[in-house]
């Protein structure tokens, strides 16, 4: 097996240990730094859905997010060189009123993991500070609201109501959390719903293709 | 959690009677078994006449090998003759076991020192079982000068303090728990450990006060037992303990364990 390959394997069952060395050892065969991050996102992705499939446990997400992120911080140097591999930025936070963060960090992991450059922004969130994010930062593609509590509906209604009344453009908005529902996010407008952290990361890089 | 593996022993009925037909079928079978369950060490004990000991061990312990790589503990209330025993292992394995009575330190100590062999040894001396915690820790003392004679490092060692019946106990476990805490303070390296069963002597239902004693005697720092490793329920209780008490990251032992079908619904 290319030690490309084993990155990716490696990355999938979350060996933080072996998974920097790996990385080295597939630059030294030759492949491209780019390459090698994309095994891992794709490693990724079969966690992702193994985790939105109930096959796998979150510690075990936890733990291969953190597996690709060792091995990142061994492309880092070379990334930087060579031309950017990221699908742009997104902002992410929890809605105004509401203090959960598990699932937003969760989701913010996976995201991330799929290619993103991630701005979190933490919890109770108001309105404007999504809309200041999205102008202070470069390069924004997704804007992603989290809610967990039925009372805090309303404000994911408010913060994408908000977002798109200022006419800013060039990014899509994604909402999430445990009461929301396709149906919801129809409603309310937001452009893109996924019901768990690893669907959440395959519409987060469909979305922005659409 | 140091998992060492109890079913291969004379005094259990099934095993004497295989013992005495010379089953090796049967006991190639209990060795397979406890390794495949993730055991540490398997223990080998003979239960058989003072004469007959010797020959009896190295029947089981060449039975076990040719199964398993997993260490074997050799286990003999003799010291002379887990001495003896150390002979037929291929590997380092654990002595099962000492204490401060009599010569068993001074027969199994130097004939270990120079070895990878760990070491159970019990917190008793010529005078009995010590019925105060802080007698128990003079004995503690004293086994531990003489492991530093002999250069046998703190790791090597499973302290066994003694864990009685509850039944008859005038304050639960509180003063083992109080030794327990108190050897940990002292020497962070060294193991504690001690049989999951011998709390629940005479008591019906035996099985949930071996658990609730295990999961308390853990909280005061037991790292090691000796226990049926296909006890699916104990098991467990212990990945979940050691999880509960942040000695598993992201309670990934528990998840792999769960996995490799170690407990839970039996697949």
């Amino acid at each position: 097996m290319a030690k490309i390959d084993e990155v990716k394997e490696q990355v999938i069952i979350g060996k933080t240990k072996i998974v920097p060395g790996l990385v080295q050892e597939a630059l030294n065969e030759g492949s491209a730094a780019k390459d090698i991050l994309q095994a891992m996102i794709d490693g990724m992705k079969i966690v992702g859905d193994r985790f939105s499939a109930g096959e796998i446990y979150v510690p075990e997400m936890l733990i291969a997010a953190k597996a690709m992120s060792k091995g990142v911080e061994v492309l880092k140097p070379m990334l930087s060189a060579e031309a950017s591999t990221s699908l742009g930025t997104c902002i992410i936070g929890t809605v105004e009123g509401d203090l959960h963060d598990i699932g937003k960090n969760l989701v913010n992991m996976m995201i991330g993991s799929a290619g993103f450059d991630m701005v979190d922004l933490g919890v109770d969130q108001a309105p404007n500070k999504f809309i200041e994010a999205i102008k202070n930062n470069k390069n924004v593609k997704l804007v992603a609201c989290s809610a967990l509590l039925t009372t805090t509906l309303p404000a994911l209604k408010k913060t994408v109501d908000a977002i798109k009344e200022t006419g800013l453009s060039g990014f899509k908005i994604i909402v999430g959390g445990a009461p929301v529902t396709q149906k919801f996010a129809d409603e309310i407008g937001a452009d893109g719903y996924a019901p768990d952290a690893g669907a959440a990361a395959e519409k987060a890089k469909s979305i922005i293709a659409a | 959690m140091i998992i060492i593996a109890e079913k291969i022993n004379g005094s259990i009925p099934s095993v004497g009677k295989a013992i005495e037909a010379k089953d090796a079928e049967f006991i190639k079978n209990l060795a397979k078994v406890q390794s495949e369950a993730g055991a540490d060490f398997i223990d080998v004990c003979a239960s058989v006449e003072v004469s007959k000991e010797v020959e009896t061990l190295k029947w089981l312990i060449d039975i076990a090998q040719e199964v398993t790589e997993t260490p074997l503990a050799v286990d003999s209330p003799s010291a002379e003759v887990c001495a003896k025993a150390i002979d037929f292992c291929k590997k380092p394995g654990l002595v099962n076991s000492v204490s401060m009575e009599g010569s068993k330190v001074a027969v199994v100590f130097p004939k270990i020192a120079a070895t990878k062999w760990e070491c159970v040894a019990l917190l008793c001396d010529d005078t009995g079982i010590p019925r105060s915690a802080e007698k128990r820790l003079e004995v503690l003392e004293a086994l531990m000068q003489k492991a530093k004679e002999y250069n046998i490092d703190p790791s090597r060692l499973h302290i066994d303090p003694l864990v009685e019946m509850l039944a008859t106990s005038d304050d639960g476990i509180n003063m083992i728990v109080e030794v327990m805490k108190e050897i940990r303070k002292r020497y962070p390296t060294i193991h504690i450990t001690g049989a999951a069963s011998n709390i629940s002597f005479n008591l019906p239902a035996r099985k949930i006060v071996n658990q609730a004693f295990v999961v308390l005697a853990m909280n005061a720092g037991l790292d090691s037992v000796i226990l049926d490793p296909l006890n699916r329920d104990m098991r467990g209780l212990i990945y979940a303990t050691d999880a509960l008490l942040a000695k598993d990251e992201m309670c990934i032992e528990y998840i792999h364990a769960f996995r490799k079908n170690i407990f839970g619904v039996q697949k």
